[in-house]
């Protein structure tokens, strides 16, 4: 080769070495939007597995882990799925379902020898979850599933809202931008709906699923073939009329069934709404009379009612519940309860068993690693015939139970925005219909109100491991418990 | 012409290796077999047997290149075939060229077959063609195509042994191009001078990597098209500057 020709090639790279710096500067920024949330390859694999990330193969080397993953799950080898989940979500974060079946394992499977869920795990599911959702912006099934975690498991309604909102709502209008990769199905309007009615928030949920309503009979006439969708709208149109009907049945008049089997005849056929029409007014003086008997028969003067008037809620006059509970620990680390409660049968108690300075913690960071120290309990029970009761051995799982703190608050609870939809005929949906001398506690800061009954008492380790009795003298005022748990870890 | 002719050989010595034609077989066996780990959900099932398709072409891609690469040119001076060919009406900037087009046709009948093979399979547990995962194939090899032309520069100067690592090691650090990128805002000055030298002077294989964007409908890539011609842009770029470096030094090479 002449020394020119040489030099001319020489020359020639300056220009193309240029250009592959600039390509590479546009191609980067893609790159880097592309594997948001890509630990690799230092995700803690072990050697087998290490090369194939190295080798641009993760989501092989993650779809493969998670196949190994799957395998421990039917053998019951439960804890050496979490480190694997991790290293999958590092290796591939747009594995969604890798987010949603490991915070689902964290949630639910990791229980005590009574099948009582290991609840210090939540706060790792949720951070799990919503670092899924951060990598994951253009879909709404992690934000979907941190609302349905949040109501099913952990009843925080207020944060199952704020995701189905987020779910509904915002990724309604990406969709309409086309920002979202598939649409929102209309299931996570129905949960919305839902969720503000566990909030006490009638009419706003009543406003969504006519909204609901109106978007699937758009869908329907769209594509009026397709079964599925025409189920959706029934569904919605079944939810609307079921849940006008219990507005008007639990706040506006008494109820009467033989009033309200009337209901169809007058109800709209497309939005079943049914018409106020006079149904929900005294027709007659021995109506009212009736009414007013029942005040007197809890004691209560009755207000003045006529002909023609709206009748008072039927959750007036409220209810006393006589809500209480003995607990006592017949065993070291063994507690037996006899509770009361006037209420209908399949109503759920709550109780809780916690080192008193425990908090619900808000993770920076997710880590499946938790404090084994902490002391953390919650069951539920039935109420049958008044009474209800049980007995918690937390003996046999000292991993979950190390009872290492000096002192616990030991909870008892009763929420109506979380009870069966027959208890909610008798007390509406925020309690409005219920009361108890002892118990009752109001939370005024939440819109509406909602009125809970709540037992605190605050114990010690002596009396948890049955070297002193638990009293009515340990009782701990409920209002305080509540400030105290609001207070930030 | 004399290019392409070299280039038409080389592919024809190659198809003949017995080596490439079992890497082949293997990884077709291995796609073929994908299914069989398919016991988790739908969408899950639907991930890994994608992923891994694309896994074993890649990996079979990456060692048909990288064999090839290393044994084209120094085969000849071995074989001492090169002289009758060098003495012919050839240059020897003909002859690099001729190998890596010969390497890279080659690598071109590998990946289609794979890829094929692979399509099949998708149709036959999912129901339906997916034209996406030809993207796919497409990226690995304009990858395979970067990987080649730097196997083919080592080549002129290194010997086999000493190239297979060399290739190998610097494809290893060209999939880090993430992390190196990562490291290009670090506070620390040395650290990012050395981040900012590895990530544009060492070819940045980790770019052809859209297995994210196929595996998973919900990842975006605002201009898919643009992405695709830029890093097809970015390999044919590359692979110049390299064959440049190979033809020179080849040129003052003793052989």
């Amino acid at each position: 080769m002449h020394q020119a020709t040489r030099r001319k090639l020489l020359l020639a790279l300056l220009p193309l070495a240029i250009a592959v710096v600039f390509t590479q500067s546009r191609i980067d920024p893609v790159v880097a939007d592309m594997h948001r949330g890509v630990k690799t390859p230092f995700a803690g694999l072990s050697t087998e597995f290490i090369l194939g990330p190295l080798l641009g193969m993760q989501q092989a080397v993650a779809g493969l882990l998670w196949v190994r993953a799957d395998e421990f799950f039917h053998e019951g080898d439960y804890d050496a799925i979490l480190p694997m989940v991790r290293m999958v979500t590092w290796l591939d974060p747009h594995n969604l379902d890798v987010y949603i079946t490991g915070a689902w394992h964290l949630a639910y499977n990791f229980t005590d020898s009574s099948e009582r869920s290991d609840r210090r795990y939540i706060p790792a599911a949720q951070r799990l979850l919503e670092e899924g959702d951060a990598n994951n912006p253009t879909v709404y099934d992690i934000a979907f599933e941190l609302g349905w975690q949040n109501t099913d498991k952990i009843k925080d309604y207020d944060r199952a809202y704020y995701w189905y909102k987020k779910c509904a709502e915002e990724r309604k209008g990406a969709d309409e931008r086309g920002e979202m990769t598939k649409p929102v199905p209309m299931f996570v309007w129905h949960q919305l709906a839902h969720s503000l009615t566990r909030l006490g928030r009638i009419d706003e949920s009543i406003d969504i699923w006519r909204k609901a309503l109106a978007m699937s009979m758009k869908i329907v006439r769209e594509d009026p073939k397709d079964y599925s969708k025409r189920n959706v709208r029934d569904s919605e149109r079944h939810n609307l009329e079921l849940m006008l009907k219990r507005k008007y049945s639990r706040y506006t008049h008494e109820i009467d069934w033989a009033l309200d089997s009337k209901l169809p005849s007058t109800t709209d056929p497309n939005t079943g709404e049914p018409s106020a029409r006079d149904l929900y007014v005294f027709k007659s003086a021995e109506e009212a009379r009736q009414k007013q008997e029942q005040y007197r028969a809890v004691g209560q003067n009755p207000p003045a009612l006529s002909v023609g008037q709206p009748r008072p809620p039927a959750v007036q006059p409220p209810w006393e519940t006589a809500f209480d509970v003995r607990p006592t620990f017949t065993a070291d680390r063994v507690l037996e309860l006899k509770g009361q409660f006037n209420v209908g049968d399949g109503a759920r108690v709550t109780i809780r068993l916690h080192d008193e300075n425990w908090r619900p913690p808000q993770l920076k960071a997710f880590t499946f690693t938790i404090d084994q120290s902490v002391t953390l309990m919650q069951d539920q029970h039935s109420v049958r015939q008044g009474i209800w009761g049980r007995k918690i051995d937390m003996s046999k799982d000292p991993k979950m139970y190390s009872f290492t703190s000096d002192r616990y608050f030991l909870v008892f609870e009763f929420d109506p925005r979380g009870t069966s939809p027959f208890v909610q005929d008798r007390f509406g949906w925020s309690g409005e219909g219920m009361t108890d001398r002892k118990y009752l506690t109001v939370e005024s800061q939440k819109t509406p109100p909602n009125r809970i009954l709540r037992k605190v008492y605050r114990i010690t380790r002596a009396q948890v491991l049955r070297r002193a009795p638990i009293t009515e003298k340990d009782v701990f005022p409920a209002d305080r418990y509540a400030e105290l748990q609001r207070q930030t870890p | 012409m004399v290019t392409l002719a070299i280039a038409k050989q080389t592919l024809e010595d190659m198809l003949r290796r017995k080596i490439l034609l079992i890497l082949l077989i293997v990884a077709v066996a291995m796609i073929a077999l994908g299914p069989s780990v398919g016991f988790l959900s739908p969408r899950e099932s639907s991930a890994v047997l994608r992923s891994l398709g694309l896994a074993v072409i890649l990996l079979a891609g990456l060692l048909i290149t990288v064999l090839t690469g290393i044994q084209v040119i120094p085969t000849e001076i071995e074989r001492r075939t090169i002289y009758t060919v060098l003495s012919k009406p050839v240059q020897r900037y003909e002859f690099v060229l001729g190998k890596f087009l010969g390497g890279l046709f080659t690598v071109f009948v590998m990946l289609a077959s794979m890829g094929i093979v692979f399509l099949g399979v998708l149709r036959y547990q999912e129901g339906r063609f997916s034209p996406d995962m030809v993207m796919g194939v497409i990226m690995t090899f304009f990858q395979m195509m970067l990987l080649g032309a730097l196997a083919i520069f080592f080549s002129t100067f290194a010997t086999p042994v000493v190239n297979f690592f060399m290739s190998f090691g610097l494809f290893i650090v060209g999939n880090l191009s993430s992390v190196t990128e990562s490291l290009l805002e670090n506070k620390n000055v040395a650290t990012r001078a050395v981040a900012t030298l590895v990530h544009y002077a060492i070819p940045n294989f980790g770019n052809f990597n859209i297995q994210n964007k196929l595996i998973h409908p919900q990842v975006v890539i605002k201009n898919l098209n643009m992405f695709i011609m830029q890093n097809v842009a970015y390999a044919i770029i590359y692979s110049a500057v390299l064959l440049i470096l190979a033809i020179i030094v080849f040129d003052r090479r003793e052989v």
